[in-house]
């Protein structure tokens, strides 16, 4: 197939080909993390899509009545976002690029074991996910996709995401080329979430490199990440394996899908919301987990999780997507204590008194 | 701050009148020192006193009162550290850490502190101090063990007499043995501080370091870094593990009798009748000096009892380890892996470091705790565990004479006179005794002043005392008191809730997380030892501090709160090797919760909540 990538056939350096979040779940499926399987819609099918023999210039088109547009202006950027938008989704499929989609959706479906299963589709752009553009969330997502002709639908939308308000702006103002840039699509099957969040390879709070800190919520992670609700929280030491930090807190809303396709935020049955969402075997293998993740890529990462309902454990906890810290990273270059002899330690602590009132 | 009472306004029930008679007036909070005492914080030291404190066992608070504020003030020169100042009220202890000097005082001990301390950390190896420590240490001990309390003789023997009159006799050698026991206790004590004062520090400027570079790590994970594996403490224990194998491979005779219900005098017996049994005995004889010199408690307490005097207990661990290994388990501990699961510990956290200098700052002040730190495990058995045996064992044999002679009723009465009293009970007996025959000695006095203490403890164990007096400092800088009785700013308001709220209001308490994991249950509230029986399986075990004695009970509970003790306190130490969840050091836990209440323990976050009252 000529525009489709499965996850264990791409890797970190296949960004220009798959974009920056196709590439790195390809990457954590070969150092053997549990990714939900899934595919990659390559950057050559959207320039095919648009640059066909058939629709020779299109993209250029675009970018020409993009590249007018004041940055600065948003009811301008609104407009100019719905026509181009609109052009790209009427534009119709390649039929061998819809057939390689339906063939890849269909194998899919039979790797998990039914029908039409449902798959969540994203972007994964060029330009995305590199440490210091940070360009998450300027693209679409859509979850709880099920069946070929919506699927196909939602990677059109996809496509077309390359052009919203947010992303002209956002490439305007970095001064990225409207032409240059491009966009691959991911298909992936849904993690039905019992529980998700995120976790640091060390305290975001303190910086402390010792420990592992999980954010954790009923349900999918959109509820955390739209800061919904105030997530369970639950440090682990990286050396003993310790849980040394247990805080759970009232969750009172959940994102959950709809069986006709999407997802909604509802409230959290009373008897659940005082529950700790994660158990401690999962804490800790989601700790495990962690602690590959950041060794592998040499630097502490932030790291999206879920643990899927329908699975037993272990089997049910995946790894979503991962990207390293940045904060805590760049501060820790200087040193905290600086070298002193083991008697000028002894001398400086013979000398603090501990204070006891607060003044 | 307020928030705490006035020293010199506690009221103690009326059944306690007269506790003040028991102890030295330098401990009774007085007019004469108000204006000092109010403005100190007091508060109360359960961790080496949870008990009413007995007269004569106060001589060892006495001793360090004076041993360890020196080393502070005068000799290592600790620059803002003071000492330890102690009062009782009702019965209790209580400790305060004496507010810092004057800056022109700190300035000149901080120079004598460079040279004085710098000295030691230098030389501690090189100069083998340790080993000339114990040396000299054990020196004292035998020295002890060897003082001879004689009975009273109707007439001196010939050998007083011939060839030259000794010119002193029996009357002088009872005053002296007793002053020269007294004189030990003393030396003994201030050997114990040599070297702790500055292992501690050691131990704290350690912690400092890794805390600025892991600021979210456990104290027990600094407490792991540290702790040595071939540690005396453990050689009582060691030296039973020695003893099963050895029953274990001299055969069924041998074992069946260590295993079967009799006492230890019946095996002992029984065991000397054939050559197997006396081998075994030979060993067992050889292990009991020093190493079943280890008290069953804390070894502060004449009422402890240690193994060479209580034979049943480290019988009854015999018995579970001959046990153990006919079961194919193991007894001994693994040194070796003990010592390779430290460096691991140790080597993984110094990986984490990222920066070179950090890296060398860990390993320098890890480098210093190492080289001093086994002594702050090592004093321990030789002073407070096997020194104390000698100690209470000598006390005895003057109970003994005393109540051979009708001046007490029990040898252990002898504890309920303070050790400036015991003489002037000498004095009374020796001095009948050379009068001639028929004179009486005060017997009555005596035995109905004892008998009035038993009533006075009695009371005050059904009395509780406030946790802390006076006012609370600004800042403390003496080692000890962070370290040993883990006084914090948290801790001083948690004591402060204890005392301005009404305990039934209270419905969640903090202390040290010192034990992980979560659990709800019973709370059985023990405030001592003798109380333990009642303790139920899977209840929540609530007390003021625990010691090696409340061993089996945590085999039946499902987590451990304590009123005080850190994160290194024997209960913390007990729950992490069994599982169980603990807080420790909470200040109020046995005042707050009652037994039948409903309460969760969460060691992670240090903190006991109140579910449900009893009987709601």
């Amino acid at each position: 197939m000529k525009y489709i990538c499965w996850f264990n056939e791409i890797g970190r350096n296949d960004i220009l080909k798959v974009g920056g979040k196709a590439a790195n779940l390809g990457e954590m499926v070969n150092a053997g993390f549990p990714v939900p399987p899934g595919f990659a819609i390559t950057i050559d099918a959207f320039e095919e899509f648009l640059e066909s023999a058939k629709r020779r210039g299109k993209k250029a088109h675009i970018a020409r009545i993009i590249s007018k547009v004041d940055p600065k202006d948003t009811e301008e950027l609104e407009k100019v976002s719905i026509l181009v938008r609109d052009i790209v989704e009427s534009t119709p499929v390649p039929e061998h690029i819809e057939n390689e989609i339906t063939q890849a959706y269909e194998k899919l479906c039979s790797q998990v074991g039914y029908e039409n299963i449902p798959v969540a589709v994203r972007s994964s752009a060029t330009a995305e996910d590199v440490p210091d553009a940070s360009f998450a969330g300027q693209q679409d997502t859509y979850l709880w996709i099920k069946g070929r002709d919506e699927v196909i639908r939602h990677v059109v939308k996809c496509w077309s995401s390359l052009y919203t308000p947010r992303a002209i702006a956002y490439r305007a103002m970095k001064g990225f080329d409207h032409y240059e840039v491009s966009i691959a699509v991911i298909v992936q099957k849904m993690v039905n979430s019992r529980s998700s969040g995120v976790m640091f390879t060390l305290n975001p709070t303190n910086g402390d490199p010792s420990q592992i800190v999980i954010e954790s919520s009923w349900g999918l992670g959109e509820a955390i990440v739209s800061g919904e609700v105030t997530p369970d929280r639950f440090a682990v030491d990286k050396v003993t394996g310790e849980i040394v930090e247990r805080t759970v807190s009232p969750k009172t809303r959940w994102c959950v899908f709809r069986d006709e396709g999407g997802v909604v935020y509802e409230n959290v049955p009373e008897e659940m919301q005082q529950k700790p969402s994660l158990t401690d075997e999962e804490i800790k293998k989601l700790s495990e987990f962690g602690k590959l993740i950041e060794k592998h890529y040499d630097t502490p990462m932030d790291i999206e999780w879920a643990v899927d309902r329908d699975f037993e454990f272990p089997e049910s906890i995946f790894i979503l997507q991962c990207r390293p810290e940045t904060v805590w990273s760049r501060k820790k270059k200087e040193p905290v204590i600086k070298a002193k002899s083991g008697f000028d330690l002894i001398m400086s602590r013979a000398t603090t008194t501990i204070k006891l009132r607060k003044t | 701050m307020s928030g705490f009472p006035d020293p010199l306004e506690v009221e103690t029930p009326d059944e306690m009148e007269g506790w003040e008679e028991m102890y030295p007036p330098h401990y009774i909070f007085s007019e004469e020192r108000a204006e000092w005492e109010r403005r100190q914080f007091w508060y109360l030291d359960k961790i080496h006193a949870p008990d009413p404190m007995y007269p004569w066992d106060l001589i060892f608070h006495e001793a360090w009162q004076i041993a360890l504020a020196q080393l502070n003030t005068r000799v290592f020169c600790i620059p803002p550290a003071q000492g330890v100042a102690q009062r009782i009220v009702g019965c209790y202890f209580y400790i305060c850490a004496v507010e810092p000097p004057s800056e022109e005082t700190i300035q000149k001990k901080a120079e004598l502190f460079q040279k004085r301390a710098f000295y030691v950390f230098e030389n501690y190896e090189k100069e083998n101090l340790y080993e000339k420590w114990e040396k000299k240490f054990r020196e004292l001990g035998e020295g002890v063990k060897n003082i001879e309390i004689p009975d009273l003789p109707t007439f001196e023997p010939d050998d007083r007499v011939f060839p030259e009159p000794r010119g002193y006799f029996t009357s002088y050698d009872l005053m002296e043995a007793y002053s020269k026991l007294i004189d030990s206790i003393y030396k003994a004590w201030q050997y114990h501080f040599q070297y702790l004062n500055l292992s501690y520090l050691a131990y704290l400027s350690f912690a400092d370091v890794v805390r600025k570079l892991f600021p979210a790590i456990s104290e027990s994970t600094i407490g792991k870094m540290v702790a040595g594996a071939d540690v005396v403490m453990f050689r009582p224990q060691e030296e039973l593990a020695k003893l099963a194998r050895l029953a274990v491979s001299l055969g069924d005779k041998v074992t069946s009798i260590l295993k079967s219900d009799r006492s230890p005098e019946e095996k002992i017996e029984e065991l000397s009748t054939f050559p197997e049994g006396r081998e075994w005995l030979r060993d067992f004889e050889e292990a009991k000096d020093p190493w079943f010199y280890v008290s069953c408690g804390s070894g502060w307490f004449h009422y402890e009892g240690s193994w060479v005097n209580t034979l049943s207990v480290p019988f009854e661990y015999l018995k579970s380890y001959i046990e153990t290994i006919e079961a194919g388990g193991s007894v001994e501990r693994d040194i070796d892996e003990i010592h390779k699961k430290r460096e691991e510990l140790v080597k993984e956290y110094r990986n984490l470091i990222k920066n070179e200098d950090d890296r060398n700052a860990f390993d320098q002040a890890y480098d210093y705790v190492r080289r001093i730190y086994s002594y702050a495990e090592n004093h321990l058995f030789w002073v407070e565990h096997w020194f104390h045996t000698i100690v209470f064992e000598k006390m005895r044999e003057f109970g003994r004479l005393f109540v051979r002679y009708g001046m007490l009723k029990e040898v252990d009465d002898v504890f309920l006179f303070n050790r400036f009293e015991i003489p002037m009970i000498i004095e009374d007996l020796v001095t009948a005794w050379a009068l001639g025959e028929n004179v009486p000695p005060r017997a009555e006095y005596w035995k109905g002043i004892a008998e009035k203490r038993k009533k006075i403890l009695e009371a005050a164990r059904n009395w509780t005392p406030p946790p802390a007096l006076g006012t609370v400092p600004e800042e403390v800088a003496e080692p000890f008191t962070v370290m040993l009785w883990g006084i914090t700013q948290d801790k001083v308001s948690e004591w402060i809730k204890g005392v301005t709220y009404r305990p039934e209001e209270v419905t969640e308490i903090k202390g040290f997380a010192a034990s992980s994991g979560v659990i709800e249950g019973k709370a059985r509230v023990i405030r001592f030892l003798d109380e333990i029986t009642e303790v139920q399986e899977g209840e929540i075990l609530v007390c003021p501090n625990t010691n090696p004695s409340w061993a089996p009970v945590f085999t039946k509970i499902k987590a451990a709160v304590t009123d005080i003790g850190g994160l290194t306190s024997h209960a913390a130490i007990v729950c992490r090797e069994y599982g169980l969840p603990s807080v420790t050091g909470t200040g109020v836990a046995t005042q707050v919760i009652k037994t039948g209440d409903i309460i969760r323990v969460d060691g992670d976050s240090g903190t006991v909540t109140i579910v449900k009252r009893a009987g709601e």
